[in-house]
């Protein structure tokens, strides 16, 4: 009895489109629903770390908004108190964060001598360039290192990537 | 498995530091162990320190999993930025658990911290939140050392040596539900602050000391202040060291200082006419601690703007600022909290009112030398001769020195010989000593001897007729000898005690740092000061046999384990029955 059916569906689906959809669709049995998963939180997004530096300068020194307030209607004096605030906390972080140190360890205004095979990404010259090294001449910055690159790390969602500083709002 | 490291964990107040020391290498120190917490909601940063704050999320934050951890999302936050919160969000951070452990008044394995914090907010026990700190420092160390899981490590936790034995229980509670071994040993923190200093010295330490010197260890953290003395003697040709005594947990430290100068700087902007809002002040008080380091080093200016910027983005606009000299805040500093006062002088005492409110017992005098002098002057017969520092405060010279000057002028020395040099980092001592501590413990090194540092008594009521109207007068029976080695057990001599069977019975619970009697002896006199009462005993006795009740007539036997755990047992007199006395940490009142 199956056979002869077997054969007569072959041949349907063969030739009846309509029909061969609706044995797909038949087909296999419904496979048993996913087990629900317990409300996940949500999973990190990355953000360029450019941005997660930014937001520390900003909680800690409150950088930014020092950068964004328009100086110019401002005496020398109102603006140099509030920089100490802002100088002290960027400094901590920056210290923390990178450690900088002198690119050349040498003094500012002493004499240098640059050698053959110096690497113009640590030196860079000025003033009368020409022929070949070695050269003297007198050291006007020392240039900055880093001992160290360590970031927080950012575990927050895609919707605020780009929100460096939340909003405050107070509740009375 | 064996274990590999030695680690240290300090369960600070204001700051926890996770440390560890190799075990089996020869010349390794002990270094600190960087604990990632968030430092900014979904920002996790590293830091060699844990503020022990804990900042209580509201629903929403948890779900946005702005906790999130490299293992997992807790729905609260540890460290860096609960610490911040403290300011800001005060209802719904947990600060200063520690010092609630110490505080016999309340229940303390019942949620009430936020203290005064609304009744939405889900509050949670000290014991808790003890508990939450040290997990998340055990998972720092499961990240760091995933080779070294940590209940196979020799672990040791360190307590404020003035802790009695219901808190050093109920912080073994906190650490063995947080997941610490059950191995794991109680070291007392002026005892670490020495092996840090013994580590940091290796074997110059003997040139350093002599047999006879006493030295007095001064550790004054953020909010606390601990006092504790040392000896060196000679035993068997070896220079050893012994812990003579210990100092109450005194509720005074650098926060107490930063608040002064804010109180300072508030009346010179009150003269200005500005009036400053909560959250300036907090900004005040920070601009504040940045002025006294600044003022107060070596080569410091002679006076220093303090400035609270603008909230909002008008930055400079908003700023208010006003001018500390440098002599001002010395006096206020010097006057305040390191007067040099005489060796006789005694702190001031609070005024008692009719009325208290509960909470933590805030302490009435801030004068840090003048509970340095009561507590040398409780300590006959004993000279102090070189003194060892410890905690945030003591980084600054200015204040060492004051310290200095004042036990050199009551003793009469030359404070230039007086300090015992410590070139390491004084936040992070506690952490490191213990560490070494754990090391010396299984590898062998130098071990100071100590034991317990306090005597206790148990108060049983007199037996007499009863007047109406006048509760029974309770005689002090000491039960534990102060100075009791780890690893001993007595019996405590004297008369039997009736005790009823199926009852519950409950024993009033006295310890004193000062007193030093021999058990069985009964206490008549004593000050206010000497005995301090803690959370009473209670043994339950099963119902005698053939039904009915039954007095027992026992004993008071007393073990003090290897691991410095205090037990007490009820023993009976006339057969082989022994119950277990165990601390009732439920309200005082009840």
């Amino acid at each position: 009895m199956r056979l002869s059916q077997a054969f007569s569906v072959f041949f349907r689906i063969l030739s009846d489109a309509a029909f061969a959809e609706r044995v797909a669709r038949l087909e296999l049995p419904e496979k048993p629903a996913a087990p629900a998963k317990p409300a996940a939180v949500p999973p990190p997004a990355r953000r360029h770390e450019a941005l997660t530096l930014l937001a520390v300068f900003q909680r800690e020194g409150r950088l930014v908004d020092f950068l964004q307030e328009p100086i110019d209607s401002y005496t020398d004096v109102q603006i140099g108190s509030a920089v100490r605030e802002v100088h002290r906390g960027c400094r901590a972080a920056l210290v923390r964060l990178f450690d900088p140190f002198p690119a050349l360890t040498a003094v500012e205004g002493a004499s240098f001598r640059v050698e053959p095979g110096y690497d113009p990404a640590r030196i860079r010259l000025t003033g009368q360039v020409a022929g070949t090294p070695p050269w003297q001449g007198t050291v006007a910055h020392p240039g900055w290192e880093v001992r160290r690159c360590e970031l927080p790390e950012w575990t927050g969602t895609a919707a605020s990537e780009r929100v460096i500083a939340p909003a405050e709002v107070e509740l009375r | 498995m064996a274990a590999t490291f030695s680690v240290g964990i300090d369960l600070g107040t204001t700051n926890s530091v996770l440390a560890s020391i190799p075990l089996g290498q020869e010349g390794a120190t002990p270094e600190v162990v960087p604990v990632p917490q968030l430092t900014a909601p979904s920002t996790v940063e590293a830091r060699p320190m844990l503020p022990s704050f804990l900042y209580l999320g509201t629903p929403e934050e948890v779900e946005q999993g702005i906790f999130r951890l490299p293992w997992g999302t807790p729905p609260l936050a540890v460290g860096d930025w609960a610490r911040r919160q403290g300011a800001e969000v005060p209802t719904r951070t947990v600060s200063g658990a520690k010092s609630w452990l110490a505080y016999s008044r309340v229940d303390r394995r019942q949620a009430i911290l936020p203290w005064n914090a609304p009744a939405e907010v889900a509050k949670i026990s000290p014991v808790e939140a003890s508990r939450r700190v040290l997990e998340h420092a055990l998972a720092a160390w499961a990240q760091a050392h995933p080779e070294a899981p940590i209940l196979e490590q020799q672990v040791v936790l360190t307590v404020p040596a003035s802790f009695d034995a219901v808190a050093r229980e109920l912080t073994r509670e906190a650490a063995l539900q947080a997941g610490l071994p059950e191995t794991f040993v109680l070291l007392e923190e002026p005892q670490a602050a020495i092996y840090a200093w013994l580590a940091d010295q290796s074997k110059n330490w003997r040139k350093l000391v002599r047999e006879g010197d006493v030295v007095v260890i001064c550790d004054v953290g953020g909010g606390t202040t601990d006092l504790t003395l040392v000896s060196v003697t000679h035993e068997a040709g070896e220079l050893v060291l012994k812990r003579l005594a210990v100092g109450n947990h005194i509720l005074v430290g650098g926060d107490n200082m930063d608040l002064a100068l804010a109180q300072l700087a508030q009346s010179r902007f009150a003269e200005k006419g500005v009036n400053l809002d909560a959250w300036q002040s907090v900004a005040l008080w920070h601009a504040c601690r940045a002025a006294k380091e600044t003022l107060l080093a070596p080569a410091g200016p002679d006076s220093c703007p303090v400035t609270v910027l603008g909230r909002g983005r008008r930055l400079i606009g908003g700023s208010v600022s006003v001018e500390l000299t440098r002599a001002e805040v010395v006096t206020a500093l010097t006057e305040g909290f390191f007067p040099p006062g005489t060796l006789q002088a005694r702190p001031a005492r609070r005024a008692q009112s009719g009325f208290k409110e509960l909470g933590l017992p805030f302490e009435a005098d801030p004068a840090i030398t003048r509970h340095l002098s009561h507590f040398l002057n409780q300590q006959s017969g004993v000279r102090p001769t070189r003194v060892l520092f410890n905690g945030g405060v003591f980084k600054s010279d200015f204040f060492r020195h004051r310290v200095l000057e004042a036990v050199g002028g009551w003793y009469g020395l030359e404070t230039g010989a007086l300090e015992l040099d410590h070139n390491r980092d004084f936040d992070l001592a506690v952490a490191r000593g213990a560490a070494y501590y754990g090391r010396a413990k299984l590898e062998g090194g130098i071990r100071i001897r100590g034991g317990a540092p306090r005597s206790y008594y148990v108060g049983i009521e007199a037996t007499g007729p009863a007047i109406p109207g006048i509760v029974r007068p309770l005689r002090h029976l000491c039960v534990v000898p102060r100075d009791l080695e780890e690893g001993t057990e007595l019996e405590v001599p004297g008369d039997t005690i009736g005790l009823l069977t199926g009852e519950p019975a409950e024993f009033r619970f006295f310890s004193s740092l000062t007193r030093q009697d021999s058990p069985g002896t009964v206490v008549t006199n004593w000050t206010e000061d000497e005995l301090q009462e803690t959370s009473p005993l209670v043994a339950t006795l099963p119902p005698a046999a053939g039904g009915g009740s039954d007095f027992v007539p026992v004993r008071f036997h007393v073990r003090l384990t290897e691991l410095g755990v205090l037990e007490l047992w009820c023993v009976s007199a006339v057969s082989d029955d022994r119950w277990k006395l165990e601390f009732s940490v439920r309200d005082a009142e009840v």
